[in-house]
């Protein structure tokens, strides 16, 4: 970074990265709509929208991702032409992408200098030396020679930090930089950015959380649906005019739900022990029980279990020891089948790769996993008049928009593709169902229909187990709040019993329980 | 492979997939000015179609150019290809007789791959359903012929299914690469092969490593005079309408298409992707011993070492990639390709370039049919702009 305040021909407070009417196009999507965005030196400038805003397609475009089918990024007042992130590296621009580029089996100095330009000796002394500095620097405790596979989530992106500042870069990107942190690590986080914005650092920030606008940014560029619907001052704004800028109306912090009591145990989970073969998100002896008529949030940091927590319940992996009984019958080693026979619905965090055939059709999706049933086959052949019938109705109820049953579901947004899971998975009237992540990546109406339709399953008396890492999605929905650490359950309590930071208290380990931290 | 279900953990949101769609590696790399190649979302099949013939077309042209090199006329050779293939009605026959095995391998392929599952073993399992046939009428030879030949026909897909489902069952039970075991699997039933002919199934009073002749009460029945077509070529037209409605109207299909498609979501749906795979890996066994059992009864009537010589298990792989793994397709590219093996040596006599250029056109069809097939998932958009 004393490299970068050198080049600039801009001074503090001037604008150093513009882009001016930037357009870009993906097939069916305008993903920017003649955008315009302008960065000043030395300033945290927040890009706010819903997902599929076009935040990121933007940042992708200032980092030479992709080019612009019209407009142009200017860099200090020139016109700047990129055709990878290369360029855009060696003009002093970097960016963590959500997707953490490293090499994981490799150790942390390795993961730096790998990109670094191509020298003929490679000096890991001297990157050692500058790595430690910066980390001594900035109080990040971090073994230069520890492999980049055992470091924690948050561990990693600093990696992924510091690699991009060594590169000498001048201006940072951050795409959803807290996604992965607990309260406290995006508080920890947010002091470091503060510190090098101080020192001369320009930083952009890609989120939809109004609070970390709040908190970090001078500025803020609010999109909607690719297009910018304005650039205020942080100081000027509140969290609603932010929520209303984004939304394009009035938000209703709050979801409708009744009070509910909770009915006869439909998931009893007992102290179970699950190892995963990379060694994290292991459970260590969870117990955790839903009653029919309610709805337990698990809150937790990802990679603390809930995806073996899921597959375990599912029965896509079976515990070592502990038991697991779904409406009263045992189901530790039932296969998958046979628990969804038992009434239990999954609507599984990545729909693309665990619940979806993205190159079936539409209506084969709404069948999957019951196409044995006699509503839909007999000795084995397909009966296409009920599939069809039932396609039809199910595209009807659950507002499916697609041309057809017969469309490849591929074609489909995301929303959609979340509906074609409820749908099927709520079509039979469930007992049980384990939602992970039910609403990642959904605009703000298919977020409202999905966390609608798990009321009305509770209201009905389908008990829900929602893992979810938005914690306002927990304190909204949940009648129970569990928190989930280490692949264990640390607290339990309700939403009105306790405080956003209690809970991330506990999601950071720092429980004040005898099952605190190891 | 049902243990392989991801546990990595979640950290990241998944990008839309319209986003996927423009940070495909191919459209990055290919960005010529003003012009950009794109991901199609969705390809429609009718393009699929249309990008395959226009690369048997440039096929056409590319062995046009080599035998211009060989100084013959593209003219000339075509033309004694095609007489040599279709030119007259024993020659047309003649290539069903040869297509009649690919069909049965070139489905062989289609199904398995269909599910994801890399059966390269067609070729010894084609061994396996020649061995099944003979075993089957060598021990109950007394049976009426009726019952017989459905015994042998039986003993054929029994035996081909077997030979698979070893490798299957390594597949399913271990995690072995089955590219890798069906593969040396040929070379195992090769052997097995050369010990049963030249020794308990060696015909007596000859040197040679082969069978006695069968009695002809166990020849497949021709369909005419002067013709080698046999009954079995209407079987392998059969069975790719059985497979087509296997693969698109059971349940079975269903669940080995999807486990073809996306095998984690398939077992999070309840789909056991380890009992798909031995299923269908047995059907796709069974398919080529029929083939075996067709090549046996109809044509050769005794196994010797040359059996299997044509390779046709390894044909047929390359006819189901050309077809696109569709069953009606199949017979199309199996009759072409028998075609082209039956013209080959019209095409020899007549204009002296040698009958291995059909190995040529089959591998240059394959090349291009494959790359048309990425090719046409793609599009080219002129984009307005640049500064």
């Amino acid at each position: 970074m004393a490299d970068a305040a050198q080049s600039g021909a801009a001074a503090p407070g001037e604008n150093i990265l513009v882009a001016e009417d930037v357009t870009k196009v993906f097939p069916g999507v305008v993903a920017n709509d003649s955008v315009s965005v302008e960065i000043r030196r030395a300033e945290i400038h927040c890009l706010l929208g819903e997902n599929g805003a076009g935040k990121t397609t933007l940042a992708d475009i200032l980092y030479g991702v992709y080019r612009p089918e019209e407009g142009q990024v200017l860099l200090n007042g020139r016109p700047l032409e990129l055709h990878s992130p290369r360029d855009a590296i060696e003009a002093g621009i970097g960016m963590v992408h959500q997707h953490f580029e490293l090499v994981p089996p490799m150790s942390v100095i390795e993961n730096v200098v790998i990109g670094t330009p191509a020298k003929q000796w490679l000096d890991l002394t001297e990157a050692r030396r500058r790595l430690e500095e910066f980390f001594a620097d900035y109080d990040v405790e971090i073994d230069p020679d520890a492999e980049v596979g055992r470091l924690s989530v948050g561990e990693q992106q600093w990696v992924e930090i510091f690699k991009t500042l060594y590169f000498g870069v001048e201006i940072l990107i951050l795409d959803e930089p807290t996604a992965v942190l607990t309260p406290q690590g995006i508080d920890e986080l947010f002091r470091i950015l503060r510190r090098m914005r101080d020192e001369g650092l320009t930083i952009i920030l890609i989120t939809h959380k109004l609070k970390e606008v709040m908190d970090l940014s001078d500025r803020v560029t609010v999109l909607r649906r690719g297009k910018v619907v304005g650039t205020v001052d942080t100081a000027d704004v509140d969290q609603r005019d932010l929520a209303r800028m984004m939304v394009g109306r009035e938000v209703l912090m709050q979801a409708d739900k009744a009070a509910s009591t909770a009915g006869e145990p439909v998931l009893e989970v007992d102290e179970i022990h699950l190892r995963s073969d990379t060694g994290r998100g292991s459970l260590e002896g969870l117990s955790i029980t839903v009653g029919s008529g309610e709805i337990v949030g698990i809150a937790g940091v990802s990679g603390n279990g809930q995806n073996a927590l899921f597959d375990a319940v599912v029965g896509v992996r079976h515990p070592e020891t502990g038991s697991i009984r779904i409406a009263g019958q045992d189901t530790t080693e039932s296969a998958p089948h046979r628990i969804a026979t038992l009434g239990v619905a999954s609507v599984p965090a990545d729909r693309i790769a665990q619940g979806l055939m993205m190159d079936f059709s539409v209506k084969e999706n709404l069948v999957l996993g019951n196409q044995r049933e006699r509503q839909f086959s007999r000795a084995g052949i397909l009966n296409r008049g009920h599939i069809d019938a039932f396609a039809t109705e199910s595209i009807d109820t659950f507002e499916i928009k697609t041309p057809s049953a017969a469309q490849i579901t591929r074609t489909l947004s995301g929303g959609n593709l979340q509906k074609i899971i409820m749908a099927r998975e709520l079509s039979g009237q469930p007992q049980l169902i384990v939602a992970h992540q039910p609403t990642r990546g959904l605009d703000i109406a298919a977020t409202e229909y999905v966390r609608r339709r798990l009321i009305q399953e509770r209201d009905r008396g389908a008990g829900v187990l929602l893992m979810s890492e938005d914690l306002d999605e927990i304190f909204q929905l949940s009648d129970r709040i569990a928190v989930i650490y280490d692949g264990r359950i640390v607290a339990v309590t309700e939403p009105d019993a306790t405080t956003l930071e209690e809970i991330g208290m506990h999601m950071a380990g720092a429980s004040d329980t005898d099952q605190g931290p190891p | 492979m049902s243990e392989q279900v991801a546990d990595a953990p979640q950290d990241s949101p998944r990008d839309d997939h319209e986003a996927d769609a423009g940070r495909d590696p191919l459209s990055m790399l290919f960005q010529p000015g003003a012009w950009r190649l794109e991901r199609r979302l969705y390809t429609r099949p009718v393009y699929e179609l249309y990008a395959t013939l226009i690369a048997l077309a440039v096929t056409a042209v590319i062995i046009g150019l080599l035998v211009i090199i060989v100084g013959v006329s593209p003219l000339d050779a075509f033309a004694s290809l095609y007489e040599g293939a279709f030119g007259n009605r024993e020659s047309a026959l003649e290539t069903l007789v040869q297509a009649t095995p690919l069909i049965l391998t070139g489905l062989c392929a289609a199904i398995a791959f269909r599910a994801g599952v890399w059966n390269i073993g067609g070729q010894g399992q084609f061994i396996a359903g020649a061995i099944g046939t003979w075993w089957v009428y060598d021990t109950f030879s007394g049976l009426p012929a009726p019952v017989l030949f459905v015994a042998m026909f039986a003993g054929a897909a029994v035996f081909g299914a077997v030979w698979a489902t070893v490798a299957s069952v390594l597949l399913v039970r271990y995690g072995t690469n089955e590219i890798l075991t069906t593969v040396m699997l040929n070379f195992v039933i090769d052997s097995g092969l050369s010990w049963l002919l030249s020794g308990p199934w060696q015909a007596n009073n000859t040197p040679y490593s082969q069978t006695e002749r069968m009695v002809e009460s166990a020849f497949l029945p021709r369909f005419f005079d002067g013709s080698r077509l046999h009954l079995g070529f209407a079987l392998a037209l059969v069975m790719a309408v059985v497979v087509h409605f296997l693969v698109r109207r059971t349940t079975l299909g269903f669940e080995l298409r999807a486990i073809g498609v996306n095998k984690q979501a398939a077992s999070y749906k309840g789909i056991s992707v380890g009992a798909a795979v031995i299923a269908v890996m047995a059907i796709s066994g069974a398919l080529a011993g029929l083939a075996g059992a067709g090549e046996l009864l109809g044509l050769h009537h005794r196994i010797n070492f040359e059996f299997g010589g044509q390779a046709v298990g390894f044909t047929g792989i390359i006819i189901a990639l050309v077809a696109r793994l569709h069953p009606a397709g199949v017979i199309v590219v199996a009759i072409a390709f028998a075609g082209l093996l039956n013209g080959a040596t019209q095409m020899q006599v007549g204009t002296g370039i040698p009958a291995a250029l059909v190995d040529v056109i089959e591998g240059v069809a394959l090349v291009l049919v494959l790359l048309a097939a990425v090719a046409c998932r793609y599009r080219l958009r002129k984009i307005a702009h640049h500064g």
